[in-house]
């Protein structure tokens, strides 16, 4: 009965199979950017739950090879310690929670050499990344190619000048809708330096990267956990924040926006010490130390020569459904300092 | 029919000859401490005394039905009326003390399981129990164990936080109460934007309107407190430890090593600088239930759990150092306890799985791998086990209700509690020591006579709970 009219959850198995199928033929033709609409999710996840997560024992156990053929280190001799190939230079950018990737697209030109990761819980939301990402990588081979072809006199590398880049208008580094993406110019680093991995952050990022390996972490939009009850799920917290800190390297900087105002208070609350704090020592100024020694708010100055901030409040798909609804957005990024020196008690 | 003992949970060995009085075994059983002459094996004393339960009412279940389990600190007059008259029946507030520790000396420090209370007792000369403080913590305690001057308690728990709290709280603490704010939804219209949300957020604004001021916050603990290292996963073991100064280092450093569920062994500095962290410790594949620092080796640690090995490390670097296959059978195993002993030059490491009557036995050799020696079959499975250097032996306490290598089959008869083995040229063989025997002798915690399927499948929780750290892989 039901079975004349082929349910969402049809459409949507027909359409990512139709996905998968570009991607294994993988003929040069034209390349179709996978539509959202199938992929969407629910926007929270567990982070308590174990799910039936993939996580390497240790950072020297991750698989990077797949994720980023181009960094591949020619020498086949060089592997980690499950055995697969190593990379030319390690991962240093990492976006947690990315959703549908906005962020990472938008970064991937800017940041071209560095190699960059987005970490989501949901699977279909990572699904329809990965199928981006294959889609952006491809067209813009084609595009080398293409470009190649006609003027086979010219050298290789020149079809990789950015000069279009440059013309283009400062305030989008990116075209506004996001399929146009890649089809018609070459970016540089052709997108080769983003990739997308399945995780909880939350229990798992330092199987992924050791001790002050990252250079900038992002956290775009999380989830708000509206519930007092829930807000030991959220992931900005002073414990959380000491993962953070191990991870990132001593001047690093990690990236919040939000657009809930109290969220907002809250990520300044777990980062900074607030007038509040003292008045608990009755008088004595002096705070007992804690991971707010380890974190410094980066100064609206600096933000506002960062790009990567104009992409955090523009280019991601939250940020623009933000500003679709008239919403605010609040921006907070922390440096992370030196380590104290040892305490000699 | 027999009457049956609780076995002997936690074991702790209390030497006192330094300060002129005599050595004390302190032991949990059941809902009780028990707190032994080790020269003698008397009992000395007993937590909670009949006194005690007459007068305290933090130790007494409340009458009827309570959604909660009220803090102790919560004086309810009905449960002290109502209990005048039934002073034999009295029913605790927990059922067992899985967590025991001992505090220079002289303060047992024990967690009584169901209302999550940590409860400090000094130990006077002659042996007896002193209270010293009762505290509710937030989530059930995990772990228990000591800062290295040993004046503060470090309680890790379920929900993977590790608080600092003092062995003996200050007075002058005062509560700090948070200024009551007027509760403001935090999510607006330009956050929230489908129908329910907004529907919800409508009714939240008239609540807000109602009630004016906002509920106070009910996890607010009346104690000095600190959270000081936080997993995002079920915390099951936790180890403080010193690294002295060597070449490489020119101050003595502290540190605390957190061990969860989720294959983690984090490596922190020591407190006030806890939140630094300096390492994890990757190699374990299933969850981990034991850390084991041995004092004559502080920069190796033996770790171990739900994998069929146990790993060695260099902590400080991180570092396998070796893997020694426990197991080679398909069943799973969960290692329950794992215990460094040094005696006469004898460096030994034990090792028990749960539910096994065997203890594994294995020296650590100076190049700091394990070497498997003889293992020592005891007539239970094993449960706990304390050195006492001065007579050169190990007490292991047994499971004596359940049938040897079973976590469920009820023994008919009761067993011994305690068993003794000292070491000759480096061998453990089995001994008679009058003390033990003295305490096999006594009948510690009745177990009650009628057992129905409810209680016993409980008890068997209470003393077998690896298991369910395991994760289940069909899951998703």
């Amino acid at each position: 009965m039901a079975e004349q009219v082929p349910t969402k959850r049809q459409k949507r198995e027909e359409y990512r199979r139709g996905i998968q199928a570009q991607q294994e033929t993988e003929d040069g033709s034209v390349v179709k950017m996978p539509q959202k609409k199938f992929f969407r999710q629910r926007a929270h996840a567990n982070p308590f739950s174990d799910h039936n997560l993939n996580y390497p024992i240790s950072p020297a156990h991750m698989d990077w090879s797949s994720h980023y053929p181009a960094y591949v280190d020619p020498d086949t001799l060089k592997t980690n310690l499950a055995g697969a190939r190593q990379l030319t230079k390690n991962v240093e950018v990492v976006d947690i929670g990315c959703g549908f990737g906005g962020l990472l697209v938008g970064l991937a030109p800017l940041l071209p050499d560095t190699l960059m990761v987005g970490m989501e819980i949901r699977t279909q939301v990572l699904e329809y990344l990965t199928s981006r990402i294959h889609a952006l990588r491809t067209q813009q081979q084609n595009l080398k190619n293409k470009a190649a072809k006609p003027t086979s006199t010219e050298a290789p590398e020149s079809t990789e000048q950015p000069t279009e880049m440059d013309t283009s208008d400062d305030k989008a580094p990116v075209p506004a809708t996001d399929d146009d993406i890649g089809t018609t110019k070459i970016f540089p680093g052709n997108f080769e330096n983003i990739t997308a991995i399945r995780a909880n952050t939350m229990k798992f990022l330092p199987n992924f990267f050791g001790r002050h390996q990252l250079s900038k972490i992002f956290v775009c939009f999380p989830d708000p956990h509206f519930k007092a009850r829930k807000h030991k799920a959220r992931i900005i917290s002073e414990s959380l924040n000491a993962e953070y800190a191990y991870a990132l390297r001593p001047g690093g900087l990690l990236y919040t926006i939000t657009d809930v105002e109290e969220y907002h208070h809250w990520v300044l609350r777990h980062f900074q010490r607030q007038p509040e704090d003292a008045e608990k020592t009755e008088g004595e100024a002096v705070h007992a130390p804690g991971i707010k020694d380890i974190w410094e708010r980066v100064s609206d100055e600096d933000l506002a020569a960062d790009p990567c901030v104009r992409v955090m409040q523009f280019e991601t798909e939250e940020s623009k459904k933000v500003t679709r609804n008239n919403g605010k957005k609040f921006v907070a990024v922390f440096r992370r300092l030196a380590d104290p020196e040892w305490s000699s008690s | 029919m027999p009457s049956l003992q609780h076995p002997f949970q936690c074991l702790r060995y209390v030497a006192r000859e330094s300060a002129g009085q005599s050595d004390l075994l302190i032991a949990t059983a059941g809902a009780k401490v028990y707190s032994y002459s080790a020269s003698t094996g008397e009992c000395l004393d007993v937590f909670p005394s009949a006194y005690e339960l007459a007068v305290s009412d933090d130790l007494k279940s409340p009458p009827g039905k309570r959604r909660k389990l009220s803090s102790p600190e919560q004086k309810d007059e009905q449960s002290e009326s109502a209990d005048k008259g039934s002073k034999e029946e009295v029913k605790l507030t927990w059922s067992n003390i899985p967590l025991l520790i001992v505090a220079k000396s002289k303060y047992v420090i024990f967690l009584t399981a169901e209302d999550k209370c940590v409860r400090v007792y000094s130990l006077s000369g002659n042996g007896q129990f002193v209270k010293e403080s009762v505290r509710t913590m937030p989530k059930r305690p995990s772990v228990l164990a000591l800062t290295p001057d040993e004046n503060d308690i470090l309680c890790a728990d379920k929900f993977g936080d590790v608080y600092i709290i003092p062995v003996i709280p200050s007075s002058e603490y005062k509560r700090t109460v948070a200024e009551e704010k007027e509760y403001t939804p935090s999510a607006t219209n330009l956050t929230v934007h489908t129908r329910r949300n907004l529907e919800s957020l409508e009714q939240q604004k008239r609540q807000a309107a109602l009630k004016k001021k906002a509920s106070v916050e009910t996890t607010a603990l009346n104690f000095e407190h600190q959270a000081i290292i936080g997993h995002v996963s079920m915390l099951t073991d936790m180890v403080s430890v010193t690294r002295p100064a060597d070449s490489s280092i020119s101050h003595p450093r502290s540190y605390i090593l957190t061990a969860d569920r989720d294959e983690h062994i984090r490596v922190s500095r020591g407190h006030p600088q806890a939140h630094v962290i300096e390492q994890y410790c990757f190699g374990h594949t299933s969850f981990i239930s034991k850390l084991c620092i041995p004092s004559w080796a502080p920069d190796v640690l033996v770790s171990g759990g739900g994998d069929k090995h146990l790993l060695v490390w260099n902590w400080v670097g991180g570092q396998v150092l070796q893997k020694v296959s426990l197991s080679e059978s398909e069943t799973d195993i969960s290692v329950s306890g794992i215990w460094a002993v040094s005696i006469n030059d004898t460096n030994n490491i034990f090792v028990a799985i749960e539910g096994s009557s065997q203890l594994l036995c294995y020296t650590l050799e100076n190049d700091n791998t394990l070497k498997q020696q003889e293992t020592l079959q005891l007539s239970g499975n094993v449960i706990d086990l304390v050195s006492i250097s001065s007579k050169g032996s190990i007490v292991v306490s047994l499971d004596n209700l359940r049938e040897p290598n079973s976590t469920s089959v009820w023994r008919s008869s009761p067993q011994a509690l305690l068993e003794t083995f000292r070491v000759e040229y480096g061998k453990w063989i089995p001994t008679e020591d009058s003390v033990v025997s003295k305490i096999n002798d006594k009948d510690s915690t009745i177990v009650e006579a009628e057992l129905d399927e409810k209680t016993t499948k409980s008890l068997n929780e209470q003393l077998y709970g690896l298991s369910v750290l395991r994760k289940n892989p069909a899951w998703d």
